[in-house]
């Protein structure tokens, strides 16, 4: 996932140009901003892009030192964690879990409002989502709230299809399963 | 931009959905300083710009004027916070201003104010169920939603939201609040977004609930009586009961449970009608007779019995189980009673049983004495009544007949043994 598309992605969603995305010699992502300064390393440019930008998830996710920090460990997390994982149908399942879990009491990663942690997260486990049939996505109804709110935002979607979660009503028939 | 002033008392949970969207839209609010409530919003200058005298009342900078807490937010919020563009999203956040208003605000009150000494505990008051009902539902909302409309925080949040506060501040407790996740989860979304702290500094979750003191309830009439003479209501004054319990940052706590004539109405409105009530009045004080029934020795409380009731509008009836041969453990049949008194737990102001298991554990029977209001079975009178009836054979007594006082002796004094010579084991008593 610490891919060029997302990077450009993420790049749309804060509102920066991306400037020149590609992979060096050693398939590590890099970014060459419009000021001709190269960086390297998804956590970094991600950094990089949020220092350009003036849209409300970027002031959020620096909010603090404390903010800071949480949202690059989740960055981090998403990167070694959540994109190799969800490759593997146990890790997955363990992810997902523990992502529904963390969602029962938050309505965000980190803090209480979008920031560049739950984009990473979001783009990260996109495609795992959508592989998750309706009855699947009953059994994780905190993370699919989650999801289902970042990708109505026009600047996350990017005119991608939106994921279907209207099924998640089925949960008042199968009440307590997503306890 | 949007200036003005805005009246009110201090935190008042009406005035924060004002000041937090004005937090959004960056609108300047001056609160207006040296406001006494109960004087200054009734001076007569104050009601010829609101005639209603209540706050919060909004006066913009070029002289016009809102009342009503809803509109002034409205007037103060960004167009985001109005629902944006779409009119399905706008229509949302209307419904769930409704709700707050017509939901939330009774019950919390309901629930609330008694315990903080405002209003006198109701007997039998419902609040507490009412409250969970729209707690429940509003967690059911929020399981698939983030917010309450569409994707962004809106005022149906901060509306509902502050609408909540009292309940969350003083009842729900931790282990309460845990029944309803989804809730609790954008409870403190809404709480920590940095415009609503600014205006909520020092609000602090429930630990432990507050339970009914009938001092404070007590102390608090009094002070308003003698607040009244002198100057008219001076909720100032008001503030000392509560002091004791919550020191500094509570201070200014009581004028915002001052209620107006609406709140107190709302709030004082029965939830529920007391089935009985279509049924005629008559001279036979239930109350009455619990309390000599219970204090006095049978000798004095049968005799008491027979001398006061109403045979005209009351009735008594034998009831007996219809399934005595499937009863086993003696534990067992008597959960089986006091399970059945649970469930009529709404009748118990217009009835009164005295309900006896005679035999032992694998022999025994269940039968009981029951009196109530009307000469007719009460049960079917509630839907839900109707669950236990049905298993009992019931039987209407003769008031008069010596044979029914008979009965009427043995099984209020817990005594005698059934038909079948089985003898008295235990007694369980509706009342």
């Amino acid at each position: 996932m610490c891919d060029v598309a997302t990077v450009q992605k993420i790049a749309n969603c804060l509102g920066v140009k991306p400037g020149k995305v590609q992979l060096n010699e050693e398939q590590v992502v890099t970014r060459t901003s419009a000021q001709n300064k190269t960086v390297a390393g998804f956590a970094t440019i991600l950094e990089s892009l949020a220092r350009e930008s003036k849209s409300e998830t970027a002031q959020n996710s620096t909010a603090s030192r404390e903010v800071q920090a949480q949202v690059y460990q989740w960055i981090e997390f998403a990167v070694l964690y959540v994109s190799p994982g969800s490759k593997d149908k146990h890790v997955a399942k363990q992810l997902l879990n523990d992502f529904n879990k963390l969602f029962i009491n938050k309505s965000y990663l980190v803090g209480h409002f979008i920031t560049l942690a739950d984009l990473a997260v979001y783009y990260a486990i996109y495609d795992l989502v959508k592989s998750l049939s309706p009855l699947d996505k009953e059994n994780y109804l905190n993370l699919s709230r989650w999801f289902d709110h970042l990708q109505q935002r026009p600047d996350i979607h990017q005119g991608e299809q939106l994921l279907n979660f209207t099924t998640i009503y089925l949960h008042n028939w199968a009440q307590g399963t997503h306890v | 931009m949007s200036t003005g002033t805005l009246y009110t008392y201090p935190e008042n949970f009406r005035a924060y959905k004002a000041l937090i969207a004005a937090q959004y839209s960056g609108a300047k609010v001056k609160v207006a300083e040296n406001f006494t409530f109960g004087e200054t919003n009734k001076s007569e200058q104050f009601l010829k710009k609101f005639p209603s005298g209540k706050v919060p009342a909004f006066e913009t900078a070029d002289g016009k004027y809102l009342s009503e807490s809803n509109a002034i937010a409205y007037f103060l919020a960004t167009e985001q916070l109005r629902g944006g563009k779409c009119p399905f999203v706008q229509a949302q956040v209307q419904q769930w201003i409704s709700f707050a208003d017509n939901e939330i605000v009774p019950v919390s009150c309901a629930w609330v104010f008694p315990l903080l000494g405002i209003l006198p505990q109701q007997k039998n008051s419902t609040a507490k169920q009412d409250a969970e009902l729209v707690l429940q539902q509003l967690n059911k909302k929020l399981i698939d939603a983030t917010y309450l409309a569409g994707e962004r925080i809106t005022l149906a949040d901060i509306v509902v939201f502050s609408s909540l506060l009292h309940l969350f501040e003083s009842v729900l407790e931790p282990s309460v609040r845990s029944a309803y996740p989804s809730l609790t989860r954008w409870f403190l979304t809404i709480l920590n977004q940095p415009q609503v702290q600014a205006v909520l500094k020092d609000y602090k979750l429930c630990e432990k609930a507050l339970v009914f003191d009938p001092k404070k309830y007590a102390e608090f009439q009094a002070k308003n009586k003698t607040g009244a003479a002198a100057q008219p209501a001076k909720p100032k004054e008001e503030k000392k009961p509560k002091e004791k319990k919550e020191p500094a940052p509570k201070k200014e706590k009581e004028p915002a449970e001052e209620l107006d004539a609406a709140d107190e109405a709302l709030a004082l409105e029965p939830k529920s009608k007391d089935p009985f009530d279509s049924l005629p009045k008559g001279t036979f004080n239930f109350d009455d007779f619990k309390r000599v029934y219970s204090n006095e020795e049978e000798a004095k409380s049968i005799p008491y019995f027979f001398e006061k009731f109403d045979a005209e509008n009351y009735s008594i009836w034998l009831g007996e189980y219809k399934y005595n041969e499937e009863l086993s453990k003696v534990f067992m049949s008597c959960n089986l009673i006091t399970g059945m008194f649970q469930r009529l737990d709404k009748m118990r102001k217009q009835a009164f049983a005295s309900v006896c298991l005679f035999g032992e554990d694998n022999n025994s029977t269940i039968s009981g004495i029951w009196v109530w209001r009307g000469q007719e079975l009460a049960f079917p009178l509630s839907p839900d009544w109707q669950i236990d009836y049905e298993v009992y054979d019931w039987k209407k007594l003769d008031a008069k007949s010596e044979e029914t006082k008979k009965l009427v002796t043995q099984y209020f004094s817990w005594a005698g043994a059934d038909k079948e010579g089985r003898k008295f084991n235990q007694g369980k008593i509706f009342k």
